[in-house]
């Protein structure tokens, strides 16, 4: 099985009517789509009411999904259409928001700062942010080379398994094992920055 | 809890071999369930796919109180949403193209009947005394079962009757009436107004934003 078409069993599942298997992959894809977002539309405040129709649209349209693409180059569509439809619609009805208004009072060439902040919003939120691609990092680094070489493998170059096991010549059960306890080393160590927010529960 | 045995079928190993689309069809069910039913789960689930967005672009970490009141708030608007339920593709037998032309004013005459049944039981529950409403009602919703047997062997009498058909393994394989009725109306297949033909069709709206 490829990278591409590793969310086919959730979108299978959604077809026959489970909510929560869409939900899942929601969890799976938002960040990426209002990065997306973020970078068509400038005003911040819009990106996450885009990001929602995003999904409402793709929600209501998955009956119709064939599989010819991956699952995210099609979600990615979407989103850029949704966006271009908010970008005309605010020409028509313009609403100038606050985060909207101060990002076109700064020059553009110079503000590097601003249009950083932009993505993480607050600086709050852009200090948690940091303090978890750290503390990912950190994490990566202390794991043994197998456990490394595996979620990297998966991670980053998109192997399935099979190809893992290939690679790493051991089996698929252990490539499933050594991937699971990589992602659970590093959440161990993520879960005091993860959980320390007041609020939200999942 | 009485599905506590059952939820320990899905082990946190299971939820991140789904992730990478390796779980089969019968654990992603289970997956699924157990992740709508445990916090943990779903914390989990997020946990795994933060690191592995992190692991690809660091700009991608972010907070996760923004992204569970992402969902939340998504999940409020699903839950105004129809269910999805894409269509199985089964197409029509044939045989049950060949009915005979009085089939269809016989299944809208059925199709009453049920109505009138309906509105016999709903009246009943209403308030008129039980003991009058009972008979009509039970003869109105005997009626469609008693035309669909009739029909049933009417189909099965004609289809064997005096056009050429052919039977293999009890079911028609090619009726000469079918080959009429197809001729027949080939030229309207695409217009839904004649009903018919259309059911091949689907509805389709276009979002013409380019204006």
């Amino acid at each position: 099985m490829t990278a591409s078409d590793a969310d086919a069993p959730l979108i299978e599942r959604v077809k026959h009517g489970d909510v929560r298997a869409f939900e899942m992959l929601v969890v799976k894809y938002q960040r990426r789509i209002e990065r997306l977002i973020g970078r068509m539309v400038r005003d911040v405040d819009l990106v996450p009411d885009i990001a929602q129709e995003t999904f409402i649209r793709a929600y209501r349209a998955i009956p119709q999904f064939r599989g010819d693409s991956a699952f995210y180059t099609w979600l990615y569509r979407i989103a850029v259409n949704t966006a271009k439809k908010a970008l005309v619609d605010l020409k028509r009805d313009p609403i100038v928001t606050e985060s909207a208004r101060m990002a076109r009072d700064e020059d553009d060439e110079t503000s590097r700062v601003e249009s950083e902040l932009s993505h993480g919003e607050t600086p709050d939120a852009m200090l948690a942010s940091k303090e978890i691609a750290a503390a990912v990092n950190a994490s990566i680094e202390a794991l043994s080379e197998d456990l490394r070489q595996a979620i990297t493998l998966r991670e980053i170059e998109g192997l399935s398994y099979e190809e893992i096991a290939e690679v790493m010549n051991c089996p698929i059960g252990t490539v499933r094992s050594r991937i699971f306890r990589a992602r659970e080393a590093i959440a161990q160590r993520l879960r005091p920055l993860l959980d320390t927010r007041e609020g939200e529960r999942w | 809890m009485s599905q506590g045995s059952e939820k320990k079928l899905v082990t946190p190993e299971d939820l991140s071999c789904l992730m990478d689309g390796e779980l089969d069809a019968y654990a992603v069910a289970g997956a699924c369930g157990h992740w709508r039913e445990d916090a943990d789960a779903r914390a989990q689930w997020h946990a795994y796919h933060l690191i592995g967005d992190v692991l690809r672009s660091e700009d991608l970490a972010c907070d996760s109180t923004r992204d569970a009141a992402f969902l939340a708030s998504l999940r409020k608007r699903l839950a105004d949403e129809p269910v999805v339920l894409a269509p199985a593709s089964h197409v029509p037998s044939s045989p049950a193209r060949a009915r005979p032309s009085w089939l269809a004013p016989a299944a809208v005459a059925a199709g009453f009947v049920v109505v009138a049944g309906a509105l016999v039981v709903t009246q009943m529950a209403g308030g008129l005394s039980l003991q009058g409403a009972h008979e009509p009602a039970v003869v109105a919703v005997a009626e469609p079962p008693a035309a669909a047997s009739t029909v049933a062997v009417a189909d099965a009498a004609s289809s064997t009757g005096d056009l050429p058909a052919v039977v293999w393994d009890d079911r028609v394989v090619r009726d000469a009436r079918l080959d009429e009725y197809l001729a027949a109306h080939k030229k309207f297949g695409g217009s839904s107004v004649l009903g018919g033909p259309s059911g091949f069709l689907r509805k389709a709206a276009v979002d013409n934003t380019a204006r």
